[in-house]
């Protein structure tokens, strides 16, 4: 045997590289992949994570600002506000005691029925008379896009109907009155 | 199967057979629990059921990546300590971040079916989904790291260090809903804070985790087994790999004696 | 999607995920134990390492 363990280590090295050729360009063009995908994400959550959406207060604080640039807006749907003919859908939406007229175009979502329910709304402030529960506004929301955004909170169906009045709490210090569903 | 050999439970033992049973009459229960036995909800309807899956397979998720975590911290601390180097605690890192993918991308999969019915879209880049993404992403990445080829103890501090950058991204998934204004709800549950749910679906939720628990822990130490089959065969090969290349090399010395 | 079309959806693709992930990994574990010979090479268990009898 001339095998010194000098040579043996040099061996070992040799026939590794030989398993491990064909391996490599596959993970090398793998973790290429993987690293498109990382910075793809990454740009697109910096670009939209941090200010999903403005809500009503704010949106309406903003209005100058925000012109007629485009942006989210995020409200609990006044269930005696909703209107809706010919794929258009009229409503008003609040929160912190701000409300919002809605006009959107397209067919909402199934929960959107549901009273109460706090939606997304992507589109911009139109310049318009509006009435609203909390009085005449000048502009009105216009929208092409709605995401309904249901909370954590979950209850039997069996149990009982959804109830037609506001969360508790959620409109005790507003100055307006919501009407009962006109329906 | 009347064939069955012995190497039909390569992977098994007792303690993991006992598991798999468990796990498949857990799993058959929380079936008629999940989607006959528990009531719909009231505004969400049936959609409500998804919760049972999703939830579930978002903590197994985190639970296989704090498990990746400590076995990758102690095996950067207590490798030159033991004798097989550490890889006992390379393999449960390995292991139970595989697991931890599959159930991430189990998390993704049943959420953005869930967002449709309910949201109206399938996906959104709010936060909550980007960092949940992100999360898999990387874990990918931990996991295509670990095949590249190196010697077992560097590739291992490699795949050690990287599992730990990647638990970084874990509070950042669970805590971006309260952090971000996000579409995606608020925990289902969290410490210090009343459920917001009602007792069937808090009992079936609670129950669903436990059943894919033991799901994800039996997945987890096959795995395992199966990564010391993956190194004993690459053990194999190489002493085959150089006793062959042996043979040649005398076989090519012998030739060279005979012509000159 | 109806709701309950999607719930089917979620649990049959669950159910797929996990049950051919499962089989991946035992097919593996059993074809690599056939390379490797029976008997000879038994792994260690996550927990019990010295448990080496050949049903294990």
């Amino acid at each position: 045997m001339d095998l010194t363990p000098r040579h043996e280590i040099e061996e070992t090295g040799d026939v590794r590289r030989v398993i491990h050729r064909r391996r490599r360009w596959a993970i090398l063009v793998i973790a290429v992949l993987l690293i498109v995908a990382l910075g793809f994400v990454t740009a697109q959550g910096l670009r939209n994570a941090t200010l999903f959406f403005r809500n009503v207060d704010e949106a309406i604080d903003q209005r100058v600002e925000l012109g007629s640039s485009r942006f989210r807006i995020q409200g609990r749907v006044i269930p005696s506000s909703v209107r809706g003919e010919a794929g258009v859908t009229t409503f008003q939406i609040v929160h912190e005691c701000a409300v919002a007229a809605v006009r959107h175009t397209g067919d909402p979502p199934e929960l959107f029925k549901s009273p109460w329910i706090p939606v997304v709304l992507e589109g911009r402030w139109v310049e318009g008379e509006s009435k609203t529960v909390a009085g005449a506004d000048s502009h009105y929301f216009r929208s092409d896009r709605m995401l309904v955004k249901h909370t954590n909170e979950y209850a039997s169906a069996n149990e009982g109907r959804v109830s037609e009045k506001p969360p508790l709490g959620f409109l005790d210090d507003c100055l307006f009155e919501v009407p009962v569903d006109s329906s | 199967m009347a064939e069955r050999t012995d190497d039909s439970k390569m992977t098994a033992t007792p303690l993991t057979r006992v598991l798999g049973i468990l796990g498949i009459a857990a799993v058959v229960f929380m079936v008629v629990l999940g989607l006959f036995i528990s009531p719909p909800d009231v505004v969400q309807g049936e959609a409500v059921r998804m919760l049972y899956l999703h939830v579930p397979s978002i903590w197994i998720a985190y639970g296989s990546f704090v498990l990746t975590s400590v076995s990758s911290l102690l095996f950067l601390v207590r490798s030159r300590r033991r004798e097989d180097g550490g890889r006992h605690y390379d393999r449960v890192a390995g292991s139970a971040a595989e697991v931890g993918v599959v159930f991430t991308g189990l998390t993704l999969i049943t959420g953005m079916l869930w967002g449709k019915v309910t949201w109206g879209t399938y996906w959104q880049w709010d936060a909550r989904l980007t960092t949940t993404v992100l999360l898999f992403v990387t874990y990918l990445g931990y996991l295509a790291l670990r095949r590249l080829p190196a010697d077992p103890i560097v590739r291992g501090r490699r795949a050690a260090v990287m599992a730990l950058i990647s638990f970084v991204n874990v509070p950042i998934v669970h805590y971006s809903v309260d952090w971000w204004r996000t579409l995606h709800q608020k925990a289902s549950l969290s410490v210090g804070r009343r459920p917001e749910i009602t007792g069937e679906m808090y009992w079936t939720l609670l129950y669903s985790a436990l059943t894919v628990t033991i799901v994800g822990a039996w997945l987890i130490i096959h795995r395992y087994r199966v990564i010391r089959l993956e190194e004993l065969r690459d053990e194999e090969n190489l002493k085959m790999l150089i006793s062959s290349r042996r043979h040649e090399r005398s076989a090519d010395s012998a030739a060279d004696g005979e012509v000159s | 999607m109806s709701e309950v079309a999607t719930v089917a959806t979620g649990w049959g693709l669950t159910f797929v995920v996990i049950v051919t992930y499962s089989l991946w990994v035992v097919s593996r574990g059993r074809s690599i134990g056939r390379e490797l010979g029976i008997g000879e090479a038994q792994p260690s268990g996550l927990e019990q390492e010295s448990d080496l009898s050949p049903d294990t």
